[in-house]
C-alpha cells in the first residue's frame, strides 16, 4: 500500500508530475532506496522533502545516502556523491543489496508481463535474441534490483504492446511462472509490489501473483486500461482514482526539475548557458530545503 | 614480462599516446572503469587514433568505450551488462552492430552489473568463480552457457545459487581524481568497480586528473583504491572524462552529450564526428583546445560551488 498523502491536491498538474507523486507515496520514512533516474529518481527526491526525510537513497556507482543540491542527471552523477554518508564501489553497493540491506528498488523495462518480469534488453519482433528488431540498452544493475531489493517499483508506458502475457526476454525477474517460482530460487527479495503506468497502477495478488488494476488516473477509465493490456487483466473490487499530487509535492517538482529534463521536453532545448544556470540557480535553491 | 617488470618502476609516468601503443594490442581484451559518470573517453579517442583491432571489451555499463568502438569496428566481442548514454540517449552504434550487423555483427555475452562486478572481484582474487543470487530464473541465464546455477553445496539454505566466471582482461584502463608516479590512485568520490578492474587485469593504465605526490597520497590513505604494484603506467589527463563528471572536479558537460548524441544517431553523423573529435585531434590537449577550455573551466568552476 502506498502512503497516505496529506495536503491540499493541485488541481494544476501534468501527467509526468502525477507519476512522480506516485512514486513517491510508494516509499516509507527511513527506507532505503536503490534509485535510478527519471521520473522514479525525482520521486524518491519528492519522499525525502515530504513524508519521508530519512530515506537512504542509494546508487549503482558506490554512492549511499546522497543529499544532492541539485537535480541527479545520472547514476554516477556528481549528485550522487554530493553529501552523501558514503563513496563505495558498485559491487559494494549491490553487496549490501543481495545481503537484504535495500528495501525497494526502481526499474523501467520495454516490456512487462502479468507477473512483473520485465524486459529491457531486445525486443524480437521477427528476429531473436540474437537478431532482435530491436537491441535496448541491457540489465544494468536491474536484474540485480529485481533479484535483491526487498521489493521493487515498476515504471512501464501503458501500451498493448508492452503489457503482455509474455515477455520476450525476462532481463529482470518478477514472480516468473507464478507462486513458488521465486521461492525455488530463493532471491533475496520478495518481488515487485506496483506498476505504476502513465494510465494506472497496478499491484500483486498474494495468492497468483499476478498483477491486477488498482487505480485509474483522472480521466481514465478501466475499459481504456484493459484495451492497452495483452493479458485477462483482473481489476479491484473496490478500484480507486490515483490521487493527484498535492500542492507542496507539484511545487518540489517544480524546484527539482526547473528545467523540465524529466517531466517534460526541457533535455532537447538546453544550452550550456541555461544549463549552468540550471546548476547554479538549484544550488542556492536546495540548500535551504535539505536540514543543515 | 617485457625485460623490465612496469609495475615495480619507481615512475610511471607516460603519455597516453605510449601508453596505448605499449599495452592495448590487436585481439586483446580490455576493461574501463567508470559507472554513469567517471568514464573513460579521453583513451577511448586515443584507442581510435591509434587502431587497434578485434578487441574484446569486458565491462559494466561502458559509454563511449562500447558505442565509439564498436562504430569504429574495431570491437570484435562484448562481456558486458549495458550500453547506452543513460539519460542523454541509447548507443546507436550498439543497435547497428546488433540488429544489422553495421559495421559488422559482435559477439554480446550478457551479464548485469552487479554480476560483472563479481566477475572482476573473482579476477581480483584470482579465483575461478564467484557466486551470487542473482541472474538466476532470468533469460541472461539461459541465453548465456557461462552462468551456471547450481544448488547450494553446503545446504545450508534452500534455494539455489548462479556462479559467474572470473574476468581477468589483458589490460584495464582506470580513470581516476589522483595519483601519484609510483601508480597509487585514489578517487574523491565513488569508484565503482575501478578497484577490481585494475586488480583482475594484466596491465594496467591509470590515467588521471592530477597526478599528486606520494606525500599527498600518504596523507589520505584511505582514498587509495589501488596500490602502485598494481599498476603499470601512469598518464596526467585533466578533463580525461568529458562530457561525463568527475567528483568534486568538473560537472557532466550535458549539452555537449546532447550534441554528440543527435550527432551519432546516424552512421555518416558519426563518422563525422570521430573525424571531429578523434582524428581530427592530435591529442586530448588537441581535444580540449577544441572544446574550449573556457567550456571546461566553467564545469569545473560550477562543481566546486557545491562544495563551498
Amino acid at each position: 500500500m502506498s502512503t497516505d498523502c496529506k495536503g491540499a491536491p493541485s488541481t494544476n498538474y501534468t501527467l509526468q508530475e502525477l507519476l512522480v507523486a506516485a512514486a513517491a507515496r510508494e516509499i516509507k520514512d527511513n527506507e532505503v532506496v536503490f534509485v535510478g533516474v527519471g521520473i522514479p529518481c525525482l520521486g524518491a527526491f519528492v519522499a525525502k522533502f515530504t513524508h519521508a526525510p530519512n530515506v537512504v537513497l542509494v546508487v549503482e556507482s558506490g554512492c549511499i545516502g546522497s543529499m544532492p543540491y541539485r537535480l541527479m542527471l545520472g547514476i554516477g552523477d556528481n549528485a550522487c556523491n554530493e553529501n552523501a554518508i558514503a563513496a563505495t564501489s558498485l559491487w559494494r553497493a549491490f553487496s549490501d543489496q543481495q545481503r537484504g540491506y535495500f528495501d525497494l528498488g526502481m526499474l523501467g523495462g520495454a516490456q512487462v508481463d502479468k507477473y512483473g518480469n520485465l524486459n529491457s534488453t531486445a525486443i524480437f519482433g521477427k528476429g531473436d535474441y540474437k537478431h532482435p528488431v530491436t537491441r535496448l540498452p541491457g540489465s544494468g544493475g536491474a536484474n540485480d534490483i529485481a533479484s535483491s531489493a526487498k521489493r521493487t517499483l515498476l515504471m512501464m508506458n501503458q501500451q498493448k504492446r508492452r503489457f503482455l502475457d509474455k515477455v520476450d526476454y525476462i532481463t529482470s525477474p518478477g514472480y516468473l511462472d507464478g507462486p513458488g517460482a521465486r521461492e525455488k530460487y530463493g532471491y533475496t527479495g520478495n518481488g515487485p509490489s506496483v506498476i505504476i503506468s502513465n494510465m494506472a497502477i497496478f499491484r500483486f495478488d498474494e495468492m497468483t501473483k499476478e498483477a491486477y488494476l488498482d487505480s485509474v488516473h483522472p480521466g481514465v477509465t478501466v475499459d481504456d486500461v484493459k484495451k492497452e493490456v495483452s493479458w485477462d487483466l483482473k481489476v479491484s473490487p473496490n478500484v480507486k482514482v490515483t490521487p493527484p499530487p498535492t500542492e507542496e509535492e507539484v511545487e518540489i517538482i517544480h524546484i527539482l526539475d526547473e528545467k523540465k529534463i524529466y517531466t517534460g521536453k526541457g533535455l532537447k532545448e538546453l544550452t550550456f548557458e541555461s544549463y549552468i544556470g540550471m546548476l547554479e540557480k538549484s544550488y542556492t535553491t536546495l540548500k535551504s530545503m535539505f536540514p543543515a | 614480462m617485457d625485460g623490465i617488470d612496469s609495475k615495480k618502476l619507481l615512475d610511471k609516468r607516460i603519455s597516453l599516446k605510449d601508453a596505448i601503443a605499449k599495452f592495448v594490442f590487436n585481439g586483446c581484451s580490455i576493461a574501463f572503469s567508470g559507472m554513469g559518470g567517471e568514464q573513460v573517453v579521453a583513451p577511448t579517442y586515443e584507442i581510435i587514433r591509434q587502431g587497434q583491432k578485434d578487441l574484446t571489451l569486458i565491462g559494466d555499463s561502458p559509454c563511449e568505450p562500447a558505442d565509439f568502438l564498436i562504430g569504429t569496428g574495431q570491437i570484435k566481442r562484448m562481456e558486458v551488462a549495458w550500453a547506452a548514454f543513460a539519460v542523454a540517449g541509447v548507443s546507436q552504434n550498439y543497435r547497428n552492430a546488433v540488429e544489422k550487423g553495421i559495421p559488422h555483427e559482435i559477439e554480446v555475452c550478457e551479464f548485469s552489473n552487479y554480476t560483472m562486478g563479481l566477475r572482476f572481484l573473482a579476477g581480483s582474487l584470482g579465483i575461478p568463480f564467484m557466486a551470487t543470487k542473482s541472474l538466476m530464473g532470468s533469460s541472461l541465464e539461459k541465453y548465456n552457457d557461462w552462468i551456471k546455477v547450481i544448488d547450494d553445496p553446503y545446504k545450508k539454505k534452500e534455494g539455489k545459487i548462479a556462479l559467474v566466471p572470473a574476468a581477468n582482461p589483458d589490460v584495464a584502463i582506470i580513470h581516476a581524481n589522483q595519483a601519484d608516479k609510483l601508480g597509487n590512485t585514489q578517487f574523491l568520490g565513488f569508484s565503482s568497480n575501478a578497484e577490481n578492474i585494475a586488480r583482475s587485469a594484466k596491465r594496467v593504465i591509470v590515467t588521471c586528473e592530477e597526478i599528486v605526490s606520494t606525500n599527498t597520497i600518504r596523507k589520505n590513505s584511505a582514498l587509495t583504491a589501488i596500490p602502485q604494484y598494481v599498476v603499470d603506467a601512469v598518464v596526467e589527463l585533466p578533463y580525461g572524462s568529458h562530457p561525463w563528471n568527475m567528483p568534486f572536479t568538473y560537472a557532466y558537460d550535458l549539452p555537449f552529450h546532447m550534441e554528440m548524441i543527435a550527432q551519432i544517431e546516424t552512421v555518416d553523423g558519426f563518422k563525422k564526428w570521430i573525424d571531429k573529435w578523434a582524428y581530427g585531434c592530435k591529442d586530448h590537449a588537441d581535444y580540449c583546445e577544441k572544446v574550449g577550455w573556457q567550456r571546461l573551466h566553467k564545469l569545473s568552476s560550477v562543481e566546486k560551488q557545491f562544495y563551498k
